[in-house]
């Protein structure tokens, strides 16, 4: 297993190199690059040609992801072209509000739609299935924009608390600004964004539960369990369970690096200080170093969630080995 | 197994209840505003005054206003940052020599009195700028503001390898003398015009910020020190900047407020709803747009200056086939009959009416606004008549098809602007609709902003010259000498030799160059007004730029705010120091 592991991550490296080196070509083919925001009809072509070489732009592109390269070998993920902080600072501020807030909306999502996915497949056809799958078609559906934009509109604009007078919920940010820290305030921070992402997890989250388990519930070892006498509830949780998870497993796997990126549409409608907007503004900007770091740090991230998904199928299904 | 009927059952009751749903919510960002509040209906949309928001009675004291503003400043030092949102929350922070208004005239802010000629601040040749610093002056740290700050800043500017954004003005500077420490003495290598827009605002570093080749890492970058009537307390990235009250202002008893926050609300939609909830009290940046529903909202004030400048045609009036040469005569567009048709035949106001609220005006030259306004310039009438026998004078003739041919070429052109952005790929619509009445037959093709607008390395139309219609914003400052040299003078023709030009319509006018070489060795700025104005006066006649529409700054306000106004010039929180709570 262990041997499995390390033979993995080497054949990473050379795994994200090659994604680093792709996307470090395809980003200097958008046309623009960083001095296009300096273009001002008051900056004169001096301060223009000035500029690219203090930035770091008149060297050829080959030895600029050379310099790169080398430098991330040696821990150093660079600086912003834009704000001229290190790349690091820059994504620090920022993943602990993404992961806080992608993983709260991740384990919500779960805890509703596993439950929801496993009694809709139970109960096929039945009025709760079709309201589980109605849900799920919403989710999947609606845009996260609208729907944010919406409970705004309900629980800042129209609902007011009645004990302030003021909005029953706040429109957006991470807590009251200025205010000290309670636990309540981050709580009424997180309900609106958190609920627009639990709802469209659950589309994906409750679909799979439910088609995982509708295909093992129609497997001969479910009848056998059942013929042996076991009461219905045993054979779901005991029998079924573990089986019908494999598909969501899959998709939580390719979810995983999905965490850290986080969610530009809810972190714009909520003024959520994000890995969404930071990578987002970026790429605006044409911030090259910004934008390698967060990408690098998502191939490594798809890489290990890769590995751990494949560890995780080892432990829900033994037939499968690692050799 | 599911039967094609339950499914299209299930699809049925969906579809119905999706219906029931957006039937059920869409009204409600517009309806939510005005039922909320009785009097909703009198809302008022007052473009307002200065002298409308002075308070008799003395304004209260104390209190926390939120400005919402969409983008998130990615640094606070003004030398390395180009951002509008950066000088919004600069103008918090800082203060300089002088300051403008919103009418375009410049008052003194740490200086005394604006330098002039007739108070010797300005010498004879213009080349020495005398300013006397106010007495007394202090920094938000303590630290006095002296001589030696402008100096130190001057130097600052003039480091190479930090990313100074630009050296304009400041690298014709000889020296910069301090004879006491209130008394700052510039002189220039040669007669910079603007120089009145130097050392102003953020452009006043205080020397305690360190050493400029280590500019790239100074705390300041995050943290200002500035004379102006706010300290930045505690900046959280695409959060929020919280600003307090700096008890050292110049001015005693100022600002009014203890605390302004500054929340980034990435989405413009989301901030109006936020403005109508009273979560935010200033909207930064509002487009024509949200007025219909800002004016619906109670409580709610909109602030609409003028901007110079705006929307515009660049006509190519060089070949555009073979760029080598590029003063090489268009073989449509050089000919002035046929670009004066293009203005008179573009309905400048349908545009403004159906795109823009009626919340604009139609464009009339590079000087449209404040100080350097050329006031006798009024705006090309719309007249397709006329437009049509200029073009049968200039002999193009309607073909079968009712477009225009010349020696059996078709009066066809190509018409450029910056993909994405609605309001001009919609205005491009109806010009092309304006010219096809007329005759001419103009096809759209677009590109990304930063291909049209992009560097000459780059492969960018508008400098190459391979283009014949290229349409976008752009507009002169408060002085708008840079601007008119830029677009106007023939040395800054974009070629091989020259791949920095931004005089992309290819005006080659001896006549203009003078003028141009008289307004830069001309230091009173009326007569240099003078000068810009028949300037501008000979493009219109030229038409090789037409000016679609003028805008304005638009900002909201809750009502519970005095002294909110907004300054085309100086962006918004300008005047923060007079804000106040009711």
């Amino acid at each position: 297993m262990g041997k499995y592991i390390l033979r993995r991550l080497l054949q990473a490296i050379p795994l994200v190199i090659l994604i680093s080196m792709t996307v470090f070509l395809l980003m200097h083919l958008i046309p623009g690059g960083p001095l296009a925001a300096y273009e001002s009809p008051g900056i004169t072509a001096e301060d223009l040609e000035r500029l690219k070489h203090e930035l770091g732009l008149d060297v050829p592109i080959h030895i600029q992801y050379w310099n790169w390269l080398m430098a991330i070998v040696r821990g150093n993920w660079g600086t912003s072209i834009v704000s001229g902080r290190p790349v690091l600072t820059e994504i620090s501020e920022r993943i602990f509000n993404t992961l806080y807030l992608s993983i709260v909306a991740f384990i919500g999502s779960l805890l509703i739609s596993i439950p929801l996915g496993v009694t809709s497949a139970t109960r096929q056809y039945s009025k709760i299935d079709n309201i589980a799958t109605t849900i799920a078609f919403f989710g999947q559906s609606i845009p996260i924009f609208w729907m944010g934009l919406i409970l705004i509109i309900i629980f800042n604009v129209m609902i007011k608390n009645p004990n302030t007078g003021g909005p029953l919920l706040p429109g957006g940010g991470m807590s009251t600004i200025g205010s000290d820290f309670s636990f309540e305030d981050r709580l009424r921070h997180l309900i609106l964004p958190a609920s627009v992402l639990i709802f469209f997890n659950l589309g994906t989250h409750v679909r799979y539960t439910r088609s995982g388990m509708l295909d093992v519930l129609h497997q001969d070892y479910i009848r056998t369990a059942r013929a042996k006498g076991l009461n219905k509830r045993t054979v779901i949780l005991k029998h079924a369970l573990r089986n019908s998870l494999l598909p969501l497993i899959t998709i939580i796997g390719l979810e995983l690096p999905g965490l850290f990126n986080g969610a530009l549409i809810t972190e714009t409608i909520f003024s959520w200080p994000g890995m969404g907007r930071l990578f987002f503004n970026s790429i605006d900007r044409a911030d090259y170093s910004v934008m390698m770091g967060v990408l690098l740090m998502n191939a490594i991230m798809i890489v290990l969630s890769g590995l751990l998904t494949d560890i995780v199928y080892g432990f829900l299904n033994p037939r499968i080995r690692f050799d | 197994m599911k039967t094609q009927s339950q499914i299209q059952k299930m699809l049925g009751v969906l579809f119905a209840i999706s219906l029931i749903l957006t039937a059920c919510a869409t009204p409600a960002p517009t309806s939510a505003p005005a039922t909320s509040a009785p009097a909703a209906t009198v809302a008022p949309a007052a473009t307002s005054a200065p002298a409308a928001t002075a308070v008799p009675a003395g304004p209260k004291k104390g209190g926390k206003v939120t400005l919402a503003v969409w983008q998130s400043p990615v640094t606070l030092n003004g030398l390395l940052g180009t951002q509008t949102v950066m000088s919004v929350v600069l103008n918090l922070v800082t203060e300089g020599m002088t300051e403008v208004q919103p009418d375009g005239t410049r008052v003194a802010a740490l200086a005394k009195e604006v330098p002039t000629v007739q108070n010797g601040g300005v010498s004879a040749d213009g080349k020495t700028i005398t300013y006397k610093l106010k007495e007394k002056l202090v920094f938000s740290d303590g630290k006095p503001v002296e001589c030696e700050d402008f100096k130190y800043s001057w130097q600052a500017i003039m480091t190479p390898n930090v990313g100074i954004v630009s050296t304009t003005g400041y690298s014709s500077i000889e020296t910069v003398d301090c004879p006491d420490p209130l008394t700052v003495v510039v002189k220039y290598k040669s007669f910079f015009a603007p120089y009145l827009t130097l050392f102003n605002g953020s452009d006043l570093i205080p020397r305690s910020a360190g050493d400029p080749k280590g500019m790239k890492d100074w705390a300041h970058n995050r943290k200002p020190v500035g004379a102006g009537a706010f300290i930045i307390e505690e900046w959280k990235t695409d959060e929020f900047i919280r600003l307090k009250r700096n008890d050292k202002y110049r001015e005693a008893g100022k600002p009014y407020l203890d605390e302004v926050v500054v929340r980034i609300v990435p989405s413009s939609e989301v901030a109006l709803q936020l403005v109508a909830s009273g979560e935010v009290d200033i909207m930064w940046n509002n487009t024509e747009a949200d007025i219909p529903q800002l004016e619906k909202m109670a409580g709610v004030k909109v602030s609409a200056p003028l901007q110079i400048g705006g929307e515009r045609l660049f006509l190519n009036m060089a070949e555009n086939k073979d760029p080598s040469d590029p003063k090489k005569p268009h073989a449509i567009l050089s000919d002035v009959k046929v670009r004066q048709a293009i203005a008179y035949g573009i309905n400048k106001q349908r545009i403004i009416e159906k795109l823009l609220n009626n919340k604009a005006k139609p464009g009339s030259s590079e000087l449209n606004a404040g100080y350097f306004e050329c006031k006798t310039i009024q705006a090309y009438p719309y007249d397709a008549a006329k437009a049509k026998s200029l073009l049968d004078e200039a002999g193009w003739k309607p073909g079968a098809d009712g477009i225009r041919l010349k020696d059996g070429v078709k009066l066809r052109l190509k018409y450029s602007t910056t993909s994405g952005n609605k309001l001009r790929e919609d205005s491009q619509v109806l010009v092309v609709e304006d010219m096809k009445a007329i005759g001419i037959d103009m096809f759209i093709e677009n590109a990304p902003s930063s291909v049209v607008i992009g560097t000459w390395d780059g492969g960018s139309p508008r400098r190459h010259g391979n283009f014949d219609i290229i349409m976008y914003t752009t507009n002169a400052g408060i002085d708008p000498h840079s601007q008119m040299v830029n677009l106007w003078s023939s040395a800054n023709i974009p070629s091989v030799d020259n791949k920095g030009g931004l005089n992309y319509t290819r005006f080659n006018n001896p006549k203009a160059d003078d003028l141009l070489k008289q307004a830069s060795g001309e230091p009173d700025p009326a007569k240099r007004r003078d000068m810009y104005c028949q300037l501008a006066q000979m493009t219109y006649d030229q038409a090789n730029m037409i000016y679609l529409y003028q805008r304005s700054a638009i900002d909201s306000y809750r009502d519970r705010l005095l002294g909110f106004t907004s300054n085309a010039w100086s962006n918004t929180a300008y005047n923060a120091k007079e804000w106040s709570l009711k």
